[in-house]
């Protein structure tokens, strides 16, 4: 075994989230000496995809309902929250008996995050040539939660989307038609400079009254087009709302008819972290699991000393972490639930040449406090065939884990009609808190230290939060940082080059 | 046996993962195979992670897409991305270090938990070249002399005899090779003996239900895993399609 300790390292990364993992992608190609390590023997972190093995360690890990782990100081002091807490996990006595397969048959994603088509994360992945080893279903249809009303029973209504979809729509009334038509035209446009001043003014104005001042939409369109934004605060302002319905719309139809996101298979952007890791061990990083690192008191001014729990003492050039506790400014409440039944109707190919969709959204219910469910069939390869896992999340409050729970039975209710027929096999109940969203960086001594923030708290995954991996690897390549070169690499040799074919 | 002019054969990829310890010759084998070349004192692996090597038989053509480590068992941090969905695995051992045989039967004991059913598993003990066995590979240098059968005799006891390093016994590996139905031969990576033999038998041995034509427009990456249809690719339409179907 080669020693560790040997040479000090160029760049030391603690942490497999998406973010630590895509900065290993993009140093990959850069000579640097890189060493990556992981508490957790899987990668991911915070992102990871859990068997329901790890799935209980990470209940018993994250079980604590810290709210402060730095109280004693006095005014000014910031309260720093741990940003994973208050993790159960609860199975039914009899869930074997009912269908609940071994704990490695599933994997429950933590990051369980859409990725519109147009997003960065898949233009770097192209570029950078790690998505070949990445294999990407289609999001598909977007539903809202009808309650009953007028003695019907509760339905999950499909929100139509494109211009194509309102046409053809049954279910909307003419008039109706013409005023979401101008609406959907609209934001296509909405930050030119023709369109602008339709909105400037009350860009932090609530999305929805705007909608009833600006186009006269009723209360069913006016609940489909705030659905859409995937918002979890209830009052999802204007500019930010139609920035996300731009996002949706300008997504529709990028590599395929008919979805404007996908998903990773086995497990969302756990995936993402495992490629990235993958192409940073291609690349000549050393990748050790089951490993803390944690700092030594410097004996000169230079460089960081880390103590591994191997024993081994390694020299850092630079130090890349990932925040384990922020000052929350947002928590979020998710619940994750393996349901016995496939949910068939909510994964229907509804344009033709659109590939079958294996993720669909439901807005389970809309303001004051939005619940959405993304609901993974088996081709996710979350879970065994006829079952689905659904994501259930919402902005936490003391009540959230109810709450979820409830939104959990209407929704299979709303498919199924009748939830007996398909009962929940397992459930991870947890709590996730976001800060400030800019990484903060440190020295310690000369050693630069970036601590990557949180991944943001939505449902789609942002662009934003790939600007701290840039920064990160500014930092690390100092004056060898070309920008043009940023996660654009040539394909590694024998990866597509015309084989010879051998006998 | 030149590919005649006539039509092409089917055509099918089949995803192949290689496991086993720290430098058995894991990276060896994969470079004899695709390059039929070898490196003496190889360093660990890092760069080619990701090699195709097509492998013709009579009525098809099996295009091999061999995932390397990258090194990443040095650590214990091979994940299991990196085996689920592979139809077919190479477990290595070094058949002049027993505990390499130990760490190749956890691996197979993994894949039969966690890969999807019906991988084909071949278990290869490498480095013959070290043993006595590997005089008579290498004066026999034909394949009909190259039967394993052939060189089991004598040598059930582990490596006393000058110049024979072998510490792991043909019948021991293959009595267990039997017993978990797994493909199994004896190799030297150094000397070409056996290796492109292990990847016919493995393309013979992968059933054809399990294959999917890759022919056709964007067949490239959309390799035989289960589930094609679904795969989106991202390097597929765009501007025309997103005309067509958005709602501009």
């Amino acid at each position: 075994m080669e020693s560790l300790g040997e040479k000090p390292w160029d760049v030391v990364i603690c942490g497999t989230g998406l973010q630590q993992s895509l900065l290993a992608l993009a140093l990959s190609r850069s000579k640097k000496r890189v060493l990556h390590t992981d508490p957790n023997d899987y990668y991911g972190q915070h992102e990871a995809a859990l068997t329901l093995q790890d799935a209980e360690s990470f209940a018993a890990k994250y079980a604590a309902s810290t709210s402060t782990s730095s109280s004693e100081g006095g005014e000014g002091e910031e309260k720093k929250q741990s940003v994973l807490r208050n993790a159960t996990v609860w199975k039914p006595d009899d869930a074997e008996a009912q269908g609940l397969k071994f704990p490695r048959a599933y994997s429950l994603a933590l990051a369980p995050q859409i990725i519109h088509t147009k997003s960065k994360l898949l233009s770097s992945l192209v570029s950078s040539r790690a998505y070949r080893q990445v294999e990407f279903l289609a999001v598909g249809s977007f539903f809202v939660y009808e309650p009953a009303k007028d003695g019907s029973v509760p339905k999950l209504s499909r929100i139509p989307s494109s211009r194509e979809d309102v046409f053809s729509s049954q279910s909307i009334p003419a008039r109706s038609k013409r005023s979401l038509m101008k609406f959907l035209k609209f934001v296509l446009d909405f930050e030119s400079d023709d369109q602008k001043p339709l909105w400037e003014g009350q860009a932090d104005a609530p999305l929805a009254d705007f909608l009833t001042a600006q186009f006269k939409l009723d209360d069913d369109l006016k609940r489909y087009v705030v659905a859409l934004t995937l918002a979890l605060d209830g009052k999802v302002s204007v500019a930010s709302g139609l920035a996300a319905i731009n996002r949706h719309l300008t997504s529709i139809g990028m590599f395929g008819p008919g979805f404007c996101a996908v998903y990773p298979k086995w497990g969302g952007l756990s995936e993402i972290a495992q490629v990235a890791c993958r192409a940073g061990a291609v690349g000549g990083g050393i990748y050790m699991l089951d490993t803390t690192a944690t700092m030594k008191p410097s004996v000169d001014n230079e460089k960081v000393s880390l103590q591994l729990s191997n024993d081994d003492t390694v020299e850092a050039n630079s130090l890349i972490t990932g925040q384990e506790t922020t000052v929350a400014t947002k928590v979020i409440s998710r619940l994750v639930a393996v349901v016995k039944s496939p949910l068939k109707p909510l994964f229907q190919v509804l344009v033709e040449g659109s590939p079958p969709p294996a993720v669909a959204v439901v807005a389970v219910s809309s303001a004051p406090s939005p619940i959405y469910a993304l609901i993974h069939s088996s081709d996710t390869g979350e879970c065994t065939v006829g079952q689905c896992v659904i994501y259930l999340t919402t902005l936490s409050t003391v009540n959230s884990k109810h709450e979820l729970e409830q939104a959990l039975s209407m929704l299979v209710n709303a498919v199924e009609g009748d939830e007996s027929a398909s009962p929940c096999l397992y459930q991870l109940y947890y709590e996730k808190a976001f800060g400030d969203k800019a990484s903060t960086t440190e020295n310690l001594g000369a050693t630069p230290n970036l601590s990557f923030p949180p991944l943001s708290a939505t449902l789609a995954f942002e662009d934003s939060d790939l600007e701290a991996v840039k920064a990160a690897w500014g930092l690390v390549l100092g004056d060898e940082a070309d920008e043009e070169t940023y996660l654009v690499f040539e394909d590694r040799e024998g990866a597509d080059a015309e084989d010879e074919v051998y006998e | 046996m030149a590919d005649s002019a006539g039509a092409p054969r089917p055509s099918s990829s089949v995803k192949l993962v290689l496991l086993g310890e720290a430098a058995v010759g894991k990276s060896s084998l994969v470079l004899r195979f695709v390059n039929n070349d070898f490196q003496e004192n190889k360093e660990p692996t890092i760069g080619a992670a990701f090699l195709t090597q097509k492998c013709n038989l009579p009525t098809r053509t099996i295009k091999f897409e061999i995932w390397d480590t990258a090194g990443q068992e040095r650590f214990a941090s091979l994940a299991p991305m990196y085996y689920r969905n592979a139809q077919a695995a190479l477990v290595v051992y070094d058949l002049t270090k027993p505990t390499s045989l130990i760490k190749a039967k956890h691996w197979v004991a993994e894949l039969q938990r966690q890969a999807s059913p019906g991988i084909v598993i071949a278990l290869v003990g490498n480095k013959l070249d070290l043993t006595n066995a590997s005089a008579a590979a290498a004066a026999g240098g034909n394949s009909e002399d190259e039967d394993e059968e052939g060189e089991s005799g004598g040598v059930s006891g582990g490596g006393d005899e000058s110049g024979d390093a072998r510490k792991v016994s043909t019948d021991e590996a293959k009595t267990y090779a039997e017993e978990e139905s797994l493909l199994f031969f004896e190799t030297s990576a150094k000397t070409g003996h056996n290796v492109s033999e292990v990847f016919t038998a493995i393309a013979n041995a992968i059933p054809e239900t399990s294959l999917k034509s890759t022919r056709g427009p964007g067949a490239s990456n959309a390799v035989s895993r289960g589930g094609d249809e679904q795969r989106v690719n991202l390097t597929g339409p765009r501007g025309d399609a997103a005309k067509d179907s958005c709602a501009c």
